[in-house]
């Protein structure tokens, strides 16, 4: 039987301009198998719809001048109101190292910055969306 | 012919006893190798490449300006220290104004100068409590929303002495309306600021932000233009800003053309709304990358300052000398400094702010180390200042004027990038001109190629970027970054007082006239051109803020 593809949604604040990164990973992701889906949102609660509705497996964000200890919990938020625990949240961007460990506490999965290497993000993702379908089918 | 035959003769004669040599040597080995922009390059030039390029005589400040717009270069004024800043609230954008003009930063003629960087919220044209932008107030810029804040910015500052650079990119004509209104407020006639604005909506074309739709963009580029050239004499009100397509992922040849021909729509459009192009190109200056290649950044300033001589009289008949002279502000490249092992940024910055020099540009913009990570510190903004400071003072560099002209190789490769900018420019005009390229995204798919080429070099070990693909360490180099002051708060409040104090009556009869006049000036495009930043600067009069008159504009001309 084929596998279901991974299917990641990345998306970027539609008035934040720097979106060179998470365009290049959006083309990668596709040349390792992954599906991929990318808005632009304009309030967190369009990522949580745009992930409801593609049936993500993975959500990442871009930020590159702050607003992820703000929208970042309501993305969050918003999947688990929708029974959407298990999808992995990433973050990517301009994120200062001091706020990382909130981060990954409120439920990020990693957050990969400047310089950060296509594979390895496609890598962390086929890692972790595998051991999430299982530890959530338990 | 620039050599006499002679000395082409007796140079055949050697390059042939080179040719043995080499072939001597490296049996046949072939060199390979391209600039950063795909142009191949030999291993070395001669006289001969010169024959033929048409190698022609200039000097500087003598049309086409290859070697500079001016009879000297720095001899008589250095660069300006254009160092971009700005965080927080606008007072805590004051304190650093104050520091690193305290350290010495400085303007043409030694004149005080500031490059302020507004927030996205602000550059977008948002008020600090619209929804959409929480958790942005005050970072990557100053947070700015009324009147009042370019008091907490300007107190104390004679206006008409100093030059200030407003970014604000797409709220620039309403920001600008609001300086009028403050100005007055103060008493100090408009015609008499120095200063720069932005009017950049063009690029947008490639960045990747809501903004302005294509034919509306320019519409308002051409109104914010007709007010200032007509009212404000000193002020430069249009930079083109081709950094954001080398920074987006574009070659220097992409750079260059898109910049030209972003250049000649504009003109276009001025002339469409009444305009000589004599009235206003003066007043146009240029933002420019200053990449990691090192001489082909600068044969591309080179090349930029002859195509923009010729396209401006060849195109458009411009007889006015200052119509012809591109005025460069040049950037070292955000996107070649790495969050990995930080401090070799500050071998980057040195060598492209060198760069610049030799290029022969009028205003630099040194990053910070710290770019990959943060804003920059008080510490990393002085050493940007000062990388500045030691070429001006300590190297000589600045005694002669385009010390690289005469180069075999750089000549040569200046005329390469004149041949390739003028492609770009003939392709935008052969597919419709720049509006048509924009609406159907071909800027925007040619610099997502670009720039997905640049980054499967890194990531095939073809480009070295020094620590991130080699010589990688895995201890990590810990440096202080910038942590922003948390004000959206204060912002919020600030702003809810002031709408508190105001008189609203007045204020939605200048809103709804606005409107109408918006209305007026797009449905009836370009017959009523030059009415809109009047009534604009009428509704900053009555206390609207940034947000407000920016939400006139964006229901009006659209936004997308």
């Amino acid at each position: 039987m084929r596998e279901k593809q991974i299917r990641v949604l990345l998306t970027v604040a539609r008035f934040d301009g720097h979106d060179r990164g998470v365009r290049y990973l959006a083309r990668k992701l596709m040349e390792f198998g992954l599906e991929v889906i990318f808005t632009r949102f304009v309030y967190p609660q369009d990522v949580v719809s745009a992930a409801i509705q593609e049936d993500a497996d993975v959500v990442g964000v871009s930020f590159s001048v702050g607003g992820h200890k703000v929208i970042t919990p309501e993305i969050i938020k918003g999947l688990k109101e929708n029974k959407r625990e298990e999808v992995l949240i990433i973050v990517g961007g301009v994120i200062p190292d001091g706020d990382i460990p909130e981060l990954i506490k409120i439920g990020v999965g990693r957050t990969f910055g400047p310089g950060s290497v296509a594979a390895d993000i496609a890598q962390y993702i086929k890692d972790n969306v595998a051991q999430r379908a299982i530890s959530s089918s338990k | 012919m620039m050599f006499k035959k002679e000395f082409l003769e007796e140079e055949e004669k050697v390059k042939k006893e080179w040719q043995e040599l080499y072939d001597n040597l490296y049996k046949g080995k072939e060199f390979k190798a391209t600039s950063d922009s795909g142009t191949p390059v030999k291993s070395v030039y001669t006289a001969k490449d010169l024959e033929e390029i048409d190698f022609q005589p200039e000097m500087p400040g003598i049309y086409p300006y290859t070697r500079g717009i001016y009879p000297v270069q720095y001899q008589f004024t250095p660069w300006f220290n254009n160092l971009v800043l700005g965080y927080g609230l606008p007072e805590q954008t004051r304190e650093r104004m104050d520091l690193l003009k305290e350290m010495g930063a400085r303007g043409y003629f030694g004149k005080d100068a500031y490059n302020l960087v507004f927030d996205l919220v602000a550059k977008a044209g948002y008020d600090p409590d619209d929804p959409e932008v929480r958790g942005r107030v005050g970072q990557a810029g100053c947070h700015f929303a009324t009147r009042e804040d370019f008091d907490r910015l300007f107190h104390g500052i004679d206006l008409t002495k100093v030059s200030v650079v407003h970014n604000i990119c797409r709220a620039t004509l309403v920001q600008i309306a609001m300086y009028v209104a403050y100005l007055e407020k103060r008493g100090i006639p408009i015609k008499k600021v120095y200063g720069n604005s932005m009017n950049w909506l063009w690029a947008f074309a490639f960045v990747g932000n809501v903004a302005f739709p294509p034919k509306n963009a320019f519409k308002l580029m051409a109104e914010f233009i007709k007010f200032c050239c007509r009212n404000m004499p000193q002020w430069n009100h249009t930079n083109i800003v081709s950094y954001y397509v080398e920074e987006s992922g574009g070659n220097a040849i992409q750079e260059a053309g898109f910049a030209i021909a972003a250049g000649i729509a504009i003109t276009e459009e001025c002339i469409k709304a009444g305009l000589e192009p004599d009235e206003f190109l003066p007043r146009f200056g240029f933002q420019i990358a200053q990449a990691s290649d090192f001489f082909e950044e600068i044969a591309k300033v080179r090349a930029m300052r002859r195509v923009w001589a010729k396209v401006n009289k060849e195109r458009f008949g411009c007889k006015n000398p200052r119509s012809l002279h591109l005025r460069i502000h040049s950037q070292t490249s955000g996107v070649t400094l790495t969050a990995q092992q930080p401090l070799n940024n500050v071998i980057r910055t040195t060598l492209e702010t060198l760069g610049a020099v030799l290029s022969g540009t009028n205003s630099i913009q040194t990053n910070s180390y710290l770019e990959a990570l943060s804003t920059p510190t008080e510490e990393s903004h002085i050493l940007a200042l000062r990388t500045q400071q030691i070429i001006l003072h300590e190297t000589n560099i600045p005694n002669v004027s385009d010390p690289l002209a005469g180069s075999y190789y750089v000549e040569w490769l200046t005329s390469k990038m004149e041949e390739e900018i003028f492609k770009v420019i003939e392709q935008v005009d052969k597919m419709g001109g720049f509006i048509k390229c924009w609406e159907s995204g071909w800027f925007k798919d040619e610099i997502t190629k670009s720039a997905y080429k640049w980054r499967e070099r890194i990531d095939k070990g073809e480009k070295v970027i020094v620590g991130l693909n080699k010589y990688v360490t895995e201890k990590e180099q810990k440096v202080p970054v910038f942590k922003y002051p948390e004000i959206e708060d204060e912002a919020v409040k600030r702003l809810k007082e002031y709408k508190e104090k105001r008189d609203n009556e007045k204020l939605k009869t200048a809103l709804k006239r606005l409107k109408e006049v918006a209305t007026l000036v797009d449905g009836t495009w370009p017959e009523h051109s030059g009415e809109l930043m009047p009534a604009v600067i009428e509704t900053a009069k009555a206390e609207a803020t940034l947000g407000e008159l920016q939400g006139v504009l964006r229901e009006v001309f659209g936004w997308a």
